[in-house]
């Protein structure tokens, strides 16, 4: 076996933390070797270094027998190496085709003078489309994809180059899982070409089903790494990777159903947006009660959540809280009434990236609290902090201090500061659309249990996930949305997995 | 160990710099007219000072407001004749027999703000970007002034206008300095200690999540571009009652002023980052050029060449050094 890839006691620190410390990996041709660990183990950093963006304080990058104190992007893709990074990185400006080959558009020769080949372009983009299971035109701006489509877009665009080492930094954290099964017959099928491939995932399932080594990391540091193939079940990788067994099940659904009249939190009656992707959709949402949404991809579930909380056009239908209707004209109303709404996009529509860690988590409450659409009154500085502090520690967030910029924290971190946002607004009725995106096996259980804290407090929550065992876990009751519409409501006693794919399909 | 702490220096140098970089061209600047003025002796004295300080105040001012438009990653090049206009308009009140506090309150005040408004509706509503709404509305307001003014200048106001604006503190500091000094202590206190600052930043930082965490996007769109137009207006107020008069052709081509001083001040381009004593700072760089030329004897009309060069040698300086960081 030949190896890749090998990287030598790698070590990178960063004001206040070492990211890693002394990390020793290798990659060998045609292997999927899988990358674990928690939120902030140093994961993304590691591939950040082989991916030239950063420069690791002390180590050695050995490739081809050369060996490398670091590389810069362009060094890095001539070496074969692509990366499809956690935080997708296409451009909401450009086309489908154009993000594919941006920063390498290949020419024709025209009269002798280099023009852009659009025909080989266009060819090419549909072909990748039609591998990663992309039902879209080439020429499509990506701004109007949803973000499970952004993926495979940023799937499409590291496969379209011929690579030899292929990182994989979290590609299916927005993958519905037929998605997800189409992706790895590609990882299949590329490893069978020889290209060896890192990838990084926090769905412990698919490791088994992809993976030929497993590595696990630590506060940078290294656990150990392992044959899969001796790996006798998913529990050994979790005491791994968080020092001690996880009991999977800390809650329990409670039987509930939408005949019940009685403290109805929540309804939404005949709801439909201008473009038909939600069609007069109506639902209850009772006290106490952990309404889980299920679907495939672009069944209407986000654009829902959208409309219900102002931020999506509405075309017709009404909003109760309470038993009493209520105006939504704009987010500001929504966040007034007491609604929340835990967006699915962190990058683009959830942390404010020029903000402290504080200022993100005070960012709702001070809305709260103000009129005028949020225009009046002094910030309280001490109060902002101390809603940091608690939100840091109740959610574990690793970081320096309540004062470093948020972009600053690894991505399963941004993810839970947002969540602090949005427990700090005190919400009656919080909808969280795909709430543990990017977060550890771990802490995952900590959000569940703090969402049935929530409800026990008396507030409703939602939930929308493409993770079937996660809603089957969590939601005392589910409902499935095919095609804009309601096909399936289930209680947790009758739910199961098959019910709900049949429903959905 | 030892590259940890380099790490540290690096990152807390490139924060200092941040805040003090601004005022680390300044003194660099002085340091240089100082040592080219044709009179030495006449440059570093109060008298001269005071001066820059004096000539330095509108710039500061309608540099501030345009602080708030870059802030939203939009940009107003309308600060130019909304100011020119605002003038006009409060010596057309005066000259017709309004007290003139309130003719200056409804003129320049109220004046700029309804302008602004009109500035941030049209952006609200068309969705076009600022720039080519405020290029569009900078053309009317200038139409506008020739319309009301017939393209002659309003003089004769009453003594009292000139007399407040130019009134010297302790027979040496005149009020235009002090306005400009007290709308900065003002919005500095917005931008850092009022949520109406925070919401600011909030939309200049991501205007998609600013949305969905409940900051409506209009509505800080028309807030800033009438801070925006009430700067502009005071401004207005200040150049007026300086030069004695409300010219049609005033303050043409200020809103290069008005973005310099905001981008000297390290306001960034894409929104969500800058700070207001950065941008008072970024608009005495202004001045200070203008007062330097003079005193460095530079002929008039190699004055705006060399003004062009140290504009863009002062923002290269600290991307420069900015860009230094990884
Ligand atoms: N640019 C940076 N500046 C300062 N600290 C950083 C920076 N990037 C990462 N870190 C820190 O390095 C550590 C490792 O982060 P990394 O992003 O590699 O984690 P990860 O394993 O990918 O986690 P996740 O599963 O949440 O994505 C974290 O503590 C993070 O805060
Ligand atoms: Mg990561």
């Amino acid at each position: 076996m030949t190896k890749l890839i090998e990287v030598q006691h790698i070590t990178k620190e960063f004001p206040g933390v070492t990211a890693l410390d002394d990390i020793s990996f290798d990659l060998n041709e045609g292997e999927v070797h899988v990358l674990v660990g928690e939120n902030g183990a140093g994961k993304s950093t590691l591939m950040k270094i082989l991916s030239g963006v950063y420069t690791p304080t002390g180590g050695n990058i050995i490739i081809d027998g050369n060996s490398y104190s670091h590389l810069n992007p362009t060094l890095s893709q001539e070496l074969g190496i692509s990366i499809i990074y956690q935080e997708l990185s296409v451009i909401n400006e450009l086309s489908i085709a154009e993000n594919l080959f941006i920063g390498r558009l290949p020419t024709k020769q025209v009269v002798g003078v280099p023009v852009v080949d659009w025909k080989f372009i266009n060819g090419k983009a549909a072909e990748m489309l039609k591998m990663v299971g992309l039902k879209k035109n080439p020429s499509t701006v990506v701004e109007e994809l949803s973000i499970s489509e952004k993926q495979l877009v940023e799937i499409a665009k590291a496969l379209v180059m011929e690579t030899r080492i292929l990182i994989m930094d979290e590609p299916t954290s927005s993958l519905t899982p037929e998605e997800i099964q189409r992706l790895f017959k590609i990882i299949r099928n590329l490893r069978s070409k020889g290209v060896g491939i890192i990838y990084i995932s926090h769905k412990l399932d698919e490791i088994n089903q992809i993976g030929d080594r497993v590595t696990v990391l630590k506060d940078g540091g290294l656990v150990g790494s392992k044959k899969l193939s001796e790996v006798q079940s998913k529990e050994e990788i979790v005491v791994m990777m968080v020092g001690r067994e996880l009991k999977d099940k800390y809650f329990s659904t409670r039987q509930s159903s939408e005949d019940r009249e009685d403290e109805i939190i929540f309804e939404a009656r005949n709801i439909s947006t201008p473009d038909q992707k939600v069609k007069d959709v109506s639902f209850k949402l009772h006290k106490h009660e952990i309404l889980g949404f299920a679907g495939l991809m672009g069944a209407g579930r986000t654009e829902l959540m959208n409309a219900i909380f102002g931020a999506g056009k509405k075309e017709s239908g009404s909003i109760y809280l309470n038993g009493e209707e209520v105006q939504i004209n704009d987010t500001y109303d929504a966040v007034k009434k007491g609604l929340a709404l835990l967006t699915e996009n962190r990058r683009e529509t959830g942390f404010f990236h020029n903000f402290e860690i504080f200022k993100n988590v005070s960012a709702v409450e001070n809305l709260k609290h103000s009129k005028l659409k949020g225009a009046t009154g002094l910030i309280n500085t001490n109060s902002e902090k101390q809603m940091a502090e608690q939100q840091k520690e109740a959610l574990a967030i690793k970081c320096t201090s309540i004062f470093q910029n948020i972009t600053e924290l690894s991505g399963g971190n941004q993810q839970k500061v947002i969540i602090g946002k949005w427990l700090c607004a005190n919400a009656e009725v919080i909808l969280f659309d795909e709430p543990t995106r990017g977060i550890d096996v771990g802490s995952k259980s900590e959000i569940y249990k703090i969402m049935r804290q929530l409800v026990d407090d008396g507030k409703g929550v939602i939930m929308v996930s493409s993770e079937l065992p996660e809603l089957l876990s969590v939601c005392d009751r589910i409902l499935v949305f095919r095609k804009g519409e309601i096909s399936a409501r289930l209680t947790s006693a009758e739910a199961t997995e098959e019910k709900i794919i049949l429903a959905a399909t | 160990m030892e590259s940890t702490d380099n790490l540290k220096q690096k990152k807390s140098f490139s924060q200092i710099w941040e805040r003090f970089g601004t005022l680390a061209i300044l003194i660099l600047l002085v340091i240089f007219i100082a040592l080219f003025s044709a009179d030495k002796s006449k440059f570093l004295t109060t008298s001269n000072i005071i001066n820059i300080l004096y000539q330095s105040s509108d710039k500061i001012i309608i540099g501030l407001g345009e602080f708030f438009a870059i802030l939203i990653a939009g940009i107003d090049l309308s600060v130019g004749s909304i100011l020119a206009l605002t003038g006009i308009l409060a010596g057309k009140l005066m000259n017709a027999g309004m007290p003139v506090m309130l003719a200056v309150f409804l003129g320049c005040i109220v004046g700029g703000a309804v302008m602004g408004a009109i500035n941030g509706l049209l952006v609200n509503f068309t969705g076009v970007h600022p720039f080519i709404i405020t290029l569009g509305t900078n053309w009317i307001f200038r139409g506008l002034i020739m319309i009301i003014s017939d393209a002659r200048a309003v003089s004769g106001f009453p003594p009292e206008f000139k007399a407040i604006i130019n009134y010297r503190i302790f027979g040496q500091i005149p009020m235009a300095i002090i306005i400009a000094l007290l709308l900065a202590l003002i919005l500095w206190f917005v931008t850092t200690r009022t949520k109406l600052g925070r919401n600011i930043y909030a939309f200049g930082g991501n205007r998609e999540a600013a949305w969905f965490s409940g900051i409506n996007i209009k509505f800080y769109t028309l807030i800033v571009f009438i801070i925006s137009g009430v700067c502009a207006g005071i401004a207005g107020m200040v150049i007026t009652a300086k030069t004695g008069a409300a010219e049609p052709l005033a303050a043409s081509g200020y809103e290069t002023f008005a973005i310099a001083a905001a981008i000297i001040g390290g306001t960034s381009f894409f929104g969500g980052k800058g700070r207001v004593w950065n941008v008072v700072i970024g608009g005495l760089v202004i001045g200070l050029i203008n007062n330097g030329l003079n005193m460095m004897r530079v002929d008039t009309f190699y004055q705006q060449v060399v003004m062009g060069a140290l504009i863009i040698s002062a923002v290269s300086l600290d991307t420069f050094v900015m860009r230094q960081k990884k």
